[in-house]
């Protein structure tokens, strides 16, 4: 899951980051208004985080931005503002949740959940292929209901893979949800996670859940 | 009680007085020039009784027709007359004297005898009170005869009767009249008074953006609107000032509360090691510092609107504060290598507090460093023109934008570029140089323009005696 954050607070911008990378999300921190709808547009987020002040354009004109393109990307705002209105207006022009500073971090990850959870809106909050079930809340993962350990990178890939089962997913697809714009697309980096993924979840099991799609990419699916 | 009862009772009582004083003073004026008027023709009447008399030669035997036909005035009906001999018997009387006997009374005769003329006034039961005049006729030091000429007072009772109901109808009446009147025109007059009133009511509910919508009349009324329209103006903007003071302040402070709490959250959520604890807890300690610079420099401003903050009223040379200004501010910015230059300087000397100068000065030089671009330059100069000194300090750096120009004053004002340019504003400090330069009955000017560099010029009177 890739989410962009912008926030002009460097020290926020920054705290908010790493919270969201020790989640196994990958995150894309914008400090600048005009900069932060042009990245929101360029390119196809799961969740943005926007600050409502920021220099150069406002938060509230970057989601109207984003909603004129009509994109459906769930949208979270920060306000420093504890009136009514700011988060009235905020929500009027498109925006899905708001959270006002100072925040905790749980909530911040919580509200993030249940905005990825929204976007494929008959998805409960575990998710499940077969045996296969991932918890995003707790980022617990089973098979058979034995315990997988997985690294981050490895969580990330298999919870995009699992959001969009029984869909082929492109590399460039995965690369964009999985890895942020620091990632060289010209590795074979996503190869090496599915196949790292693949010895934790597929290996001595009659029943293989990944499946490489010749020419195109991967999917995962329970037949 | 309500105002207008209260000015229409006092304006009843007032008109009540007025009326029964001029009713008492027409009634008794009336009755008494009514009553002079029947005397006076009474003593008409009895002259004209006496001179028959006199030119009769006195004799005791007057034919009463005779009398009657040579003084035709003694044969008005309205009147009678009698002529009493000394010892007070009837000698001769008019006809019209009918049923009753009218005797000479005592006192009459008294006066009589001591040669003088008297009114009486007499009533008999059932009949209308008489008017007498008597007249003594004395000859050669003798009385002979004393005249008697009468009257009924009907007439003048009766007239004196009318005018009382008169009196006494119409005034109440006029007094009622008035008063209902009084009562309105205090209505009308004291109608925008309540419409003032509701207005004011519905203002002091809360809402300040209403206004008095009093017909734009110069008299009390509308001068009163007036005031009270203005005065809301005023109480709007200084509520909206203060709201949006309270609303900045609680941003400026959210953010570093915004940053301590998410660092240290972060931090506690897993095990770290030692070294990611002192970032955090080093990051904190700037934002407590960041904090409390802010907390003491919003307690200065609302102390200096208190008009709390002491100031010195003492000479000070500009020339040298400015140049131990510029000695301090060559040391703000080294590796950004901006030279900080001191230029043309007038030596001036003005009156005031030269720690809060020198925070006016050091603050303007500081942020003309902050906005340079590196390798840029600062110019500090000082002249003097008709009693003012004028302080410039100019940079090339980034500029203010007209919009923000006349912005830059208010509290916790921050151009985009400056809060995108130094982290550490508070935007407080520009807004602390303006109140020192106000407080020393001068002002701070900007010039400025996009990309090129910005000019900020103090303002400051010259002390008195400084040449």
């Amino acid at each position: 899951m890739r989410i962009l954050v912008i926030e002009d607070e460097t020290k926020v911008g920054c705290f908010i980051k790493r919270a969201l990378e020790e989640e196994s999300y990958a995150v894309d921190l914008c400090e600048d208004g005009a900069k932060g709808l042009e990245m929101a547009l360029a390119t196809n987020y799961d969740t943005i985080v926007v600050d409502l002040m920021l220099p150069s354009m406002s938060g509230l004109d970057i989601v109207k931005g984003i909603r004129r393109e009509r994109i459906q990307v769930p949208i979270l705002i920060l306000t420093a503002q504890s009136q009514v209105d700011q988060r009235v207006k905020g929500l009027d022009a498109g925006a899905d949740d708001y959270l006002t500073k100072p925040f905790a971090i749980d909530e911040l990850l919580a509200r993030i959940r249940a905005l990825l959870r929204r976007g494929a809106t008959d998805s409960p909050g575990v998710l499940q292929i077969d045996d296969l079930v991932l918890n995003p809340a707790t980022r617990e993962v089973t098979r058979g209901g034995q315990r997988i350990d997985l690294t981050l990178k490895e969580y990330a890939l298999l919870e995009y893979l699992m959001r969009h089962s029984g869909r082929v997913l492109t590399r460039p697809m995965i690369s964009e949800h999985v890895w942020n714009q620091d990632f060289d697309t010209f590795t074979n980096v996503i190869d090496v996670y599915v196949n790292y993924l693949r010895n934790k979840i597929d290996r001595g099991r009659t029943k293989k859940l990944i499946h490489t799609i010749r020419g195109s990419g991967y999917m995962l699916k329970a037949d | 009680m309500p105002l207008r009862l209260r000015l229409t009772l006092w304006y009843g009582s007032a008109l009540a007085l007025i009326l029964i004083a001029f009713s008492t003073v027409l009634y008794f004026v009336t009755a008494r020039s009514l009553r002079d008027a029947l005397d006076q023709s009474l003593e008409e009447t009895a002259a004209a009784a006496v001179r028959s008399l006199e030119e009769r030669g006195f004799l005791p035997l007057i034919d009463e027709d005779e009398l009657m036909s040579q003084f035709p005035e003694l044969a008005r009906i309205d009147k009678f007359f009698q002529i009493f001999s000394p010892s007070g018997t009837i000698t001769i009387r008019s006809p019209n004297v009918k049923q009753h006997e009218l005797p000479l009374s005592r006192r009459a005769l008294e006066v009589a005898f001591s040669g003088q003329t008297i009114f009486e006034s007499a009533k008999y039961p059932k009949e209308p009170p008489l008017r007498l005049i008597s007249v003594p006729i004395i000859y050669r030091g003798n009385l002979l005869y004393i005249v008697q000429v009468g009257t009924s007072m009907e007439s003048v009772d009766q007239t004196l009767n009318r005018l009382l109901l008169v009196l006494l109808v119409t005034m109440p009446l006029a007094l009622a009249v008035s008063l209902a009147g009084g009562w309105f025109l205090a209505g009308r007059a004291l109608r925008p008074v309540d419409a003032i009133t509701l207005a004011a009511q519905r203002i002091a509910a809360g809402d300040l953006t209403q206004r008095l919508n009093v017909a734009a009349s110069p008299d009390e009324i509308g001068r009163l609107a007036d005031t009270f329209n203005n005065m809301i103006a005023r109480l709007e903007i200084s509520f909206r000032q203060i709201r949006q003071f309270s609303s900045d302040a609680s941003h400026e402070l959210r953010t570093p509360l915004t940053v301590m709490k998410g660092e240290t959250e972060l931090a506690l959520r897993r095990p770290r090691e030692a070294g990611d604890y002192t970032v955090v807890l080093e990051s904190n300690l700037e934002e407590i510092d960041r904090m409390t610079r802010i907390v003491d420099e919003l307690l200065f401003l609302s102390r200096a609107d208190m008009g709390e903050v002491k100031m010195e009223h003492l000479p000070v040379k500009l020339e040298a504060l400015l140049e131990d200004i510029h000695r301090q501010a060559s040391l703000l910015d080294q590796e950004r290598e901006i030279q900080v230059v001191l230029g043309l300087v007038t030596p001036a000397t003005v009156l005031g507090d030269e720690l809060r100068l020198r925070e006016l000065f050091l603050n303007l030089v500081d942020n003309a460093v902050k906005y340079s671009r590196p390798g840029g330059s600062v110019n500090i100069t000082l002249a003097t023109e008709s009693g003012q000194a004028k302080i410039s300090v100019a940079d090339h750096g980034i500029g203010i934008s007209t919009g923000d120009q006349t912005k830059i004053f208010d509290r916790f004002y921050r151009t985009d570029d400056a809060r995108a340019h130094t982290k550490k504003g508070t935007g407080l400090g520009l807004a602390i140089c303006a109140w020192i330069a106000e407080s020393h009955h001068g002002r701070i000017d900007v010039q400025s323009e996009v990309g090129k560099g910005s000019v900020f010029t103090v303002t400051l009177p010259l002390a008195p005696n400084s040449p």
